[in-house]
């Protein structure tokens, strides 16, 4: 085997910034988030009332931020009319633009008509907007509930294909092309969407101790599947069954920061696995954060770390997170953003109850 | 002295051994315009990046960015160490995998086969940035678009030459029309073997190079530079 020293070469910077990062940790985690709101708001589980409305709010919260790093990422954001102006339809992205309305019209609309009949009660608590909670709520509607539940949910999983293929279909990066991405992508936002209702749970008033045990034994699941997800492709790409995965782990495998990062990330999956099995309640601080951690490190990895392997040169190219606005400014004025419209809708949003104490509400699919 | 520089060049090349699997020589394009090509005949390049520079002159290309650079290499073979030049640039590929993923449709291909992008559409997404195996694109800094080789196409359109082959010391790089069977590019491809860069990708690249080591044809496993130039954001 020769040996090869590059003498002259240049860096790629990374091209799709932290924004893209951000972007994907928030759509992922409403989409999560939505789905688990599904259990109360659709089919009216008993016992599934707080998780429902802490889901609701994460899904609501992270559904408005998510797009505000997407358009953050254009450099320009008034360059969002050209994604409906010259769609091409054989690009993922463009399908995109397409998606996140259908998904987040889907989301409001079932937000809201499935909160009628709570707001409708709240309004005599709420002073001077109770006008607004009277012009907003109303009897349950559950034809429309279910009606913009379908629409979200085909929303949703619209949102986590394109998510997914958007990236998985980039051949020119090893470490994006196996189909296990779009795969491990859901997981991950499902999981993070639970770690963020247990953490939610913790910080707005009402802690539920049966709440965060039920959250906690969804998570150890969810972040089970996770784990196997993860062997799987390390196993094909290791025991070369199949030369893109081999091709995959080879790209980074023998960089110590990724193999780093893959142990401490399959060690703080397993260490939440098991704290929530041998303490469901008590342990959701821990396991919400590194259940969140997860989320947002498997997509740093996958985009700023897949994006520091250079396609032609060796080694690895260095990345600094700039301080300013593609870099720590953007991620955390993204993340002082999902906090304020979290106390937001905490603060507008009817408190959880059970579906049949709302009067006058029918439940969905059972009118 | 010409050939006999040529054959000093190539027979440093051979030093390295063994050459890039042979690309078939290009089909001729139905159309009736030409389609056009470029052939590096590494045995001529020096290093010398006169090509790197008028490019960035030309072409107004920002300050920490670059269409086309000469990688350089050294390579021990067998413990007999050589350098190894290798111009990068966009390959213009017959399959470009750039231009599907586009979500808005600024990439494109002429009819020529130079691909382009209109700065008028582009929205700066990256996402062709991401899609090019050979690291062609980037996001000019200065109009927040993607940025590429165009092989000058407006030199090309005036009759001219891309400015890296005008300015090109060694006379590396030759520019042509592929459909043209008595076309410089044509007859070198006819005439030697060619090769082209991560061929088992199935871009169809229309850059072919002379001479070039198999090794370097695919990602090049090895030492890093110590220094690679990289834009940095302030503030």
């Amino acid at each position: 085997m020769p040996q090869i020293t590059e003498v002259i070469g240049i860096s790629r910077e990374i091209a799709w910034l932290p924004w893209a990062v951000t972007y994907f940790f928030l759509i992922g985690l409403s989409v999560g988030s939505f789905l688990l709101s599904l259990p109360h708001y659709l089919f009216g589980r008993p016992g599934w009332e707080r998780a429902g409305r802490l889901a609701l709010i994460g899904a609501l919260a992270c559904g408005m931020a998510a797009p505000v790093a997407l358009l953050a990422d254009l450099h320009q954001p008034g360059r969002f009319w050209r994604f409906y102006a010259h769609p091409n339809l054989n690009s993922w992205m463009a399908w995109g633009a397409f998606f996140i309305p259908t998904y987040l019209s889907g989301l409001f609309l079932y937000a809201w008509s499935s909160l009628r009949p709570a707001i409708a009660a709240d309004a005599e608590d709420r002073g001077i907007l109770a006008p607004l909670y009277r012009l907003f709520g109303g009897r349950a509607l559950p034809w429309l509930s279910r009606a913009a539940a379908t629409v979200a949910i085909i929303g949703a999983c619209l949102v986590l294909l394109y998510t997914g293929m958007e990236v998985m279909v980039v051949r020119a990066r090893p470490l994006w092309n196996t189909p296990f991405l779009p795969v491990q992508f859901a997981l991950t936002a499902i999981g993070g969407a639970i770690g963020l209702a247990l953490l939610l749970d913790r910080l707005l008033g009402g802690h539920e101790a049966a709440t965060e045990a039920r959250l906690n034994r969804a998570l150890a699941m969810v972040l089970g599947a996770s784990m196997l997800v993860g062997a799987a492709w390390f196993a094909i790409g290791f025991f070369g069954l199949e030369a893109r995965h081999a091709q995959a782990l080879a790209s980074v495998a023998q960089h110590d920061s990724f193999r780093i990062t893959a142990f401490e990330g399959q060690a703080a999956l397993a260490l939440a696995i098991l704290l929530a099995l041998w303490k469901p309640r008590g342990s959701g601080w821990l396991t919400g954060l590194i259940a969140l951690h997860a989320a947002w490190m498997f997509r740093w990895t996958v985009f700023i770390g897949g994006q520091s392997v250079p396609k032609n040169a060796p080694g690895l190219y260095d990345y600094h997170l700039p301080l300013g606005p593609s870099g720590l400014l953007g991620i955390a004025g993204s993340m002082g953003l999902l906090v304020f419209l979290i106390i937001l809708l905490d603060a507008l949003m009817p408190p959880a109850r059970t579906r049949a104490a709302a009067p006058g509400e029918a439940l969905p699919g059972r009118a | 002295m010409g050939s006999g520089r040529r054959s000093l060049f190539a027979g440093l090349a051979a030093s390295l051994s063994g050459t890039a699997a042979a690309a078939e020589p290009p089909v001729p394009s139905r159309g009736i315009g030409p389609r056009w090509g470029m052939v590096v005949d590494l045995a001529r390049c020096i290093g010398c990046q006169a090509c790197t520079v008028s490019c960035i002159m030309e072409n107004d290309v920002p300050p920490d960015s670059v269409r086309t650079i000469v990688n350089t290499y050294e390579v021990v073979k067998d413990g007999v160490p050589g350098m190894a030049m290798l111009p990068r640039l966009c390959n213009h590929c017959n399959e470009p995998p750039c231009i599907p993923v586009c979500p808005v449709g600024a990439t494109f291909q002429r009819d020529d086969g130079i691909v382009v992008v209109n700065a008028d559409v582009c929205v700066g997404c990256a996402y062709c940035v991401q899609a090019c195996p050979y690291d062609a694109r980037f996001i000019n800094h200065e109009t927040q678009k993607a940025d590429k080789c165009t092989f000058c196409a407006h030199r090309v359109d005036a009759g001219l030459l891309p400015a890296c082959v005008e300015s090109c010391v060694g006379g590396a790089r030759i520019f042509g029309d592929l459909n043209d069977p008595n076309s410089t590019v044509r007859r070198r491809l006819a005439s030697e073997e060619s090769a082209v860069l991560k061929p088992e990708l199935g871009t169809e690249p229309r850059v072919f190079y002379l001479g070039l080591d198999d090794v370097l044809a695919h990602k090049p496993e090895g030492t890093p530079t110590l220094w690679r130039p990289q834009h940095q954001e302030g503030i």
